[in-house]
């Protein structure tokens, strides 16, 4: 560099780039603890887990490198196939269930002003709860026995009482039913919020010009509720794909696998059965069909975003 | 006569709320209501919601095998872990606002990344891991996970919290000769309470709330979170359902206090997540 005589101008650009340095420098040590637990934490265990998913290891003893064996015999394995189906038939059910409950909450919160944040609070309560706790509870209240408060309702229609967690066809519509009771108004949180985006003057306006109310929710509620209700249906999603814990209270997968989904069935083999190299091969593909789900969602958010903006 | 239509419709709207409450409510009260029935009053039938003679027989059934130990080991898990979480979470959040750090997004991704990760995914590894380093099955295991997972959170919705505190606030505290770390504790934490709140209570649910990390880190009975402990004690007196619902109470009563308590954070917390993307 060319020496400059010592200036004012100089001495300022020098001190800029100390200050510049200083800050980078506070910065990274501030951040640098939060990046360090993360990479320890997560991002190590992942690279770990993705290793042994290529070798063959039982029991916590590593027999050596398996190549993509336990992938072929993942893949090969109906089991695994079964498990995929029922993984998207608890997904797409749940969802089914719980994102027109949480509209429905939404739209109610909405019109009851004060009362429908007291209404919000209530629903969230189960949200508060230990899925594993909310497993107990609803064991208790399906008890097929005289004083299991569903066979009671049951009884006073004169049915006999069902026991609908030991029964094949049953089992999963339960489960269901219990993972979409404890989560759905999380998803009216943010239909709410998403509602009370849209300006109060299009319906006023829809309504001078004679409007009926299906048309408005039609023409004004669901087209500008669009990009909250991608946000809910990716974050349910995600969050029922990958349940596993209502399911390890409720029925541990069963009766005759008719609730073993990936999830609980990446726990069975991993933590049951100890058979770790599989164990990590079903977590490799679990990973990567959230990653699908995520980009997936990502793509329409982002092309909704844009598209509007 | 539309007047007498909204009204019906309101009272229909109301009805509604009124019946998805009880379904949603209902099955906690039963819980709250067995807990509190003797053994020979649990089966009554028909069912009674109020107890004919409450007694607390059950919750010192739960004392008597030691659930209370369980009840502290979730406590100190929890508070350990989202002390911490938020510390360096919140550190870190305001490092990503106010400092120039290096590699700003690949960061954030990093840290967005993660959250996408299912936790229970990682455990496998996490368990080998951890038995190499000596960490599985000591009182050190759960509150690192616990605390890895609620970083990332922590670290976004401070930053977006942050961001939102004026830096005039923060450059008239110096000029008024506070130290840097005391405009920091004076005026930036304070103005971000909302979001370290709301981080905090979702850390909160998450460590008191985990069965599956739990029951896959540590073994030892003294060691052992309450989720934990319910599910050994249906192992061995699996129709003891006064007890079982007396620990379904004990485990239910802190997180939803503490959701009562801070659910404009919450509830805030997530809408405004939503609604900014």
């Amino acid at each position: 560099m060319v020496s400059v005589p010592a200036s004012g101008t100089t001495t300022f650009t020098r001190s800029i780039e100390d200050a510049a340095r200083a800050g980078r420098r506070v910065g990274t040590t501030l951040v640098g603890p939060a990046v360090l637990v993360v990479i320890a934490v997560n991002i190590l265990p992942a690279f770990f887990g993705f290793y042994s998913s290529l070798r063959k290891i039982f029991f916590f003893g590593d027999e050596g490198f398996a190549g993509l064996d336990n992938f072929r015999a993942l893949f090969a394995d109906p089991v695994t196939w079964e498990a995929i189906g029922r993984s998207l038939i608890f997904t797409f059910g749940a969802l089914a269930l719980a994102v027109p409950l949480a509209l429905l909450a939404a739209l109610a919160v909405r019109e009851l002003g004060a009362r429908g944040r007291i209404l919000l609070t209530i629903l969230l309560v189960p949200w508060a709860m230990s899925p594993i706790v909310v497993a107990l509870l609803w064991k208790w209240i399906l008890l097929p026995s005289p004083g299991g408060l569903f066979a009671s309702i049951l009884a006073t229609f004169g049915m006999p009482p069902a026991n609908l967690l030991s029964n094949p066809t049953w089992a999963m519509p339960t489960v269901i039913a219990v993972a979409v009771w404890r989560t759905f108004a999380f998803a009216a949180i943010i239909l709410t919020a998403g509602l009370g985006q849209i300006p109060k003057d299009l319906y006023k306006a829809a309504a001078v010009d004679g409007l009926t109310a299906v048309e408005r929710f039609s023409r004004i509620t669901v087209p500008l509720l669009a990009p909250s209700i991608l946000i809910v249906l990716s974050m349910l999603t995600i969050s029922y794909f990958n349940e596993v814990q209502v399911i390890i209270g409720l029925t541990s997968g069963g009766p005759i696998r008719s609730t073993t989904t990936l999830a609980y069935q990446l726990y069975l083999t991993g933590f049951v059965e100890l058979d770790q190299g599989r164990g990590n091969a079903i977590a490799v593909v679990m990973f990567l069909i959230n990653l699908v789900l995520i980009v997936g969602y990502v793509q329409l958010l982002g092309n909704k975003k844009g598209g509007e903006a | 006569m539309n007047q007498s239509m909204r009204l019906s419709g309101r009272a229909a709207l109301l009805a509604a709320s009124a019946i998805a409450s009880v379904v949603v409510l209902g099955p906690i009260i039963w819980a709250l209501s067995t807990s509190l029935k003797s053994d020979n009053h649990i089966f009554a039938v028909p069912p009674r919601l109020i107890p004919d003679e409450p007694t607390l027989m059950h919750f010192q059934r739960l004392i008597a095998e030691g659930v209370q130990w369980s009840f502290l080991n979730s406590a100190f898990y929890t508070v350990v872990s989202v002390a911490f979480a938020v510390a360096v979470g919140g550190t870190a959040g305001y490092a990503l606002v106010r400092y120039p750090v290096p590699a700003k997004r690949a960061l954030l991704v990093l840290f967005m990344g993660v959250m996408s990760i299912p936790s229970y995914a990682l455990l496998l590894p996490t368990q080998v891991i951890f038995v190499r380093l000596g960490i599985f099955d000591t009182r050190l295991a759960l509150p690192i996970l616990y605390a890895a997972h609620v970083i990332p959170f922590a670290v976004w919705m401070t930053r977006a919290h942050f961001a939102t505190v004026p830096r005039e606030l923060e450059q008239a505290a110096l000029v008024d000769g506070y130290s840097r770390f005391e405009a920091v504790w004076k005026v930036i934490i304070p103005g971000a309470r909302p979001a370290l709140i709301a981080a905090s209570a979702f850390g909160f649910l998450y460590a008191w709330n985990d069965y599956i990390t739990a029951t896959t880190m540590v073994e030892a009975p003294d060691l052992r979170t309450l989720p934990v402990a319910l599910i050994f004690f249906q192992g061995f007196h699996g129709r003891d359902w006064g007890a079982l619902m007396a620990g379904v109470v004990i485990a239910t009563l802190p997180p939803v206090v503490l959701f009562l308590v801070y659910r404009r954070y919450l509830i805030g917390g997530f809408s405004e997540g939503s609604v900014k993307g």
